[in-house]
């Protein structure tokens, strides 16, 4: 759990041209801009960081989580978006649903004596490899092993409810249609969508009234008017007349009250009645008993596309194919921005420790911190980007001055550019190679200054390898604080820009004179977490007395 | 960044192509088992190379691929069933970049690239986990079910739980080849 990093999304925050700076961290609520770096996308365009809940997204395939099917967009409608094969699940426990020959599999050694989907004898039956419910108990039984679904089908279409809702579907298509023509042509687009739902709710509030009396008509401009503007609103519906009447759907399903009230009388095992994650796609007449449920033709899962909301460039495009974990376009923030892992020092520091008493940071490795201590933590920069960058880390003050400190370098340091050599060298002569490179650059410099402004010795750049820098920072916990030591921290970082288009300002300031002048600065924020620090017993002790 | 995963010396025999494989792991019928390279047996794993497809000649039994990891106590078993009156192992394919967490028990016929499996699941006969795929600790996945790719499968039976981010090949491809750079050697 701790120490952890994530990374902020501004798509929550009202924006007025400025970087829109991150809710505190200590905020439960908070969380929900913030997001691990992998979850995040990258808008070139925008140069934004975007995140799922952000994004538009718009499906670019369907296809079956079981059979893996690639479901023709125009036929998903027509098979209700589940699968149309031989896909099915339990209706106890959900897991998939195999199909089996007659004679039932033996599992007194959980060996089935006949083959699972194997010629054998009609009829076929569905069942369960983990809850062995099966099918013939609900009389679903099928001559041939093939096309299932297709024969489910027709069960379903059958069915009352769902021949009521395509007669309802029938009976309100032509005014939708009327309706949208006209607000198409003579309204704007706005108010379209005001008038299709009022009238939607006239036409659902008459049928209502039918039905249930003492409810009134529902009327928008209220019940005073209500005789004059039934002859003034041309969008009035021809009234809907149902085939069954309401009441009877109970007794379809078996249920209603006296039957339901038998049921639970006789009940033995609450297994008996269906729980509503059982009955959820199921009509609300339907009977509770969980004797009853049929098997679920398998819902279709989709490939999505991704899309910047803002300038609708795509950031997400998978490939056609359902399996395949290829993209055709993927902008992830993670090709963008530095990849930071959080640690407490380990290893060597806390072997050093062992044989002291146990010390201020040596609690680290757990993740507990105690208060009243300072204890040092790393966070290691990994550049993704194939030239090197220039880092500045500033945490936010906290706003509790009794709670804890942060230090961190904040002069700013440099991560060498990513290499693709890097990664298929063998792992372990990565660590030697490096090494000479560690003494020049910013790495003396941030150490002096360090030094001679004698602070903590912790804080600075520790190590330079590849493409990650490690910097090490340390929290001051006051004493007597109690809870998760988590505070904000804003990244800078500037790079050299790979379009040296001159009009496309935005983000691109030239930072220094000597650079050359495509160099970019991107900042963005962080959540760092680094776990809860917990009073000491004696701590506690001292402060009463 | 991350602590080494230190190791006795001794326990451990490395192979030419870096697999690394417990002394104490039970390893059965070893030319029927495949390792890629870089692959780690922790001890304690039970690998069932011996229960091969009945019939002549060699037989592939188990195969693993790269930077794979089978967890303390894992017990890899190909998957069987009784096919017109026959009974028959059938082989177990497994492909690079693959965790398997502590205590699970793998029955599948299949699992494909950079996918991890937690600590203590169940993971069915003849099941299917594509690329990408990951099964939360403490699943039970029952036999027969597809694991479709980048998905998240977790619960008794286990369940789809959520979509896995797109950048999911590359973390797990980070993350089990650094942890195969933890894993050391250690004189004690």
């Amino acid at each position: 759990m701790w120490p952890s990093i994530q990374y902020y999304c501004p798509c929550m925050s009202a924006t007025n041209g400025q970087t829109p700076s991150p809710p505190p961290p200590t905020l439960a609520s908070s969380s929900a801009s913030f997001h691990p770096l992998h979850n995040l996308y990258f808008c070139e365009e925008c140069d934004i960081v975007r995140c799922n809940r952000c994004v538009s997204v718009e499906v670019s395939g369907y296809y079956c989580p079981n059979c893996l099917f690639e479901v023709p967009s125009a036929s998903v409608r027509a098979e209700k978006n589940r699968c149309a094969r031989n896909c099915f699940s339990c209706p106890i426990c959900r897991s998939t649903l195999s199909v089996v020959a007659s004679d039932p599999p033996d599992d007194g050694d959980g060996r089935p004596s006949v083959s699972l989907s194997n010629v054998g004898e009609a009829p076929y039956f569905l069942y369960c490899n983990h809850c062995r419910w099966d099918s013939a108990g609900v009389d679903i039984t099928f001559e041939k092993p093939t096309g299932l679904a297709a024969q489910l089908q027709k069960f379903e279409d059958s069915a009352p409810e769902s021949l009521e809702f395509e007669r309802l579907k029938e009976h309100f298509e032509p005014f939708l249609r009327t309706s949208s023509l006209s607000s198409s042509s003579h309204l704007p687009a706005v108010s379209s969508h005001h008038l299709h739902t009022s009238s939607a709710t006239a036409a659902a509030s008459a049928a209502l009234a039918r039905e249930i009396p003492g409810v009134g008509k529902h009327n928008p401009l209220g019940r005073s008017r209500a005789g004059r503007d039934r002859t003034a609103n041309k969008d009035e519906m021809p009234e809907y007349k149902s085939r069954v009447e309401a009441g009877v759907f109970s007794q379809l399903g078996g249920g209603g009250d006296d039957v339901d009230v038998e049921l639970l009388k006789h009940m033995e095992t609450v297994e008996e009645v269906a729980k509503l994650d059982q009955r959820w796609g199921n009509s609300w007449a339907a009977s509770l008993r969980s004797s009853d449920l049929r098997p679920h033709r398998i819902p279709l899962h989709s490939k999505v596309s991704k899309r910047c909301p803002a300038c609708r460039h795509i950031l997400i495009k998978p490939e056609q194919k359902a399996q395949s974990v290829r993209y055709k376009i993927k902008l992830v923030a993670a090709n963008y921005l530095p990849a930071i892992t959080v640690g407490f020092p380990q290893t060597q520091a806390t072997r050093r420790v062992t044989s002291k008493a146990p010390s201020s940071g040596a609690d680290g490795k757990n993740g507990v911190m105690q208060s009243g201590t300072s204890n040092p933590f790393q966070l290691a920069l990994t550049n993704p980007l194939y030239d090197p960058i220039q880092v500045r880390l500033s945490p936010q003050r906290v706003a509790d001055a009794r709670s804890y400190q942060v230090s961190l370098p904040t002069t700013p340091f440099s991560i060498a550019a990513f290499a693709e050599a890097w990664e298929y060298d063998d792992d372990e002569d990565m660590f030697g190679v490096e090494d000479d490179e560690l003494g020049i650059g910013d790495v003396g410099r941030g150490t002096r200054d360090k030094e001679a402004r004698g602070r903590l010795k912790n804080v600075g750049v520790l190590e330079r390898r590849a493409n990650v820098t490690t910097v090490g920072g340390e929290v001051n916990i006051k004493p007597g604080f109690r809870g998760n030591v988590k505070f904000n921290m804003l990244v800078t970082y500037t790079y050299r820009s790979d379009d040296p288009l001159p009009s496309e300002d935005g983000a691109g300031t030239p930072s220094r004179s000597t650079k050359p002048p495509e160099v970019k600065t991107f900042s963005f924020y962080t959540v760092i977490d680094l776990g809860p620090s917990v009073v000491p017993k004696d701590d506690k002790l001292d402060a009463e007395s | 960044m991350d602590a080494p995963v230190y190791y006795s010396k001794t326990e451990f025999i490395e192979t030419d192509t870096g697999n690394k494989v417990s002394r104490r792991a039970t390893i059965a019928g070893p030319q029927n088992i495949i390792l890629g390279g870089k692959t780690i047996i922790s001890s304690g794993a039970i690998i069932r190379g011996d229960l091969r497809r009945t019939g002549p000649g060699h037989a592939v039994v188990i195969s693993l691929g790269r930077y794979c990891l089978v967890g303390d106590g894992c017990i890899m078993r190909p998957p069987y069933k009784t096919y017109r009156g026959n009974f028959n192992y059938y082989p177990m394919k497994i492909g690079d970049h693959v965790h398997i967490g502590a205590g699970t028990v793998v029955e599948a016929a299949t699992i494909g690239n950079h996918v991890v499996v937690g600590k203590n699941c169940i993971i069915g006969k003849f099941t299917i986990i594509k690329d990408c795929a990951q099964v939360a600790d403490n699943t039970v996945i029952p036999p027969n079910t597809v694991i479709p790719a980048l998905a998240l499968f977790a619960g008794s039976p286990g369940r789809f739980v959520e979509d896995l981010p797109e950048s999911t090949q590359e973390m797990v491809e980070a993350q089990t080849k650094q942890y195969y750079t933890r894993f050391q050697p250690l004189d004690r």
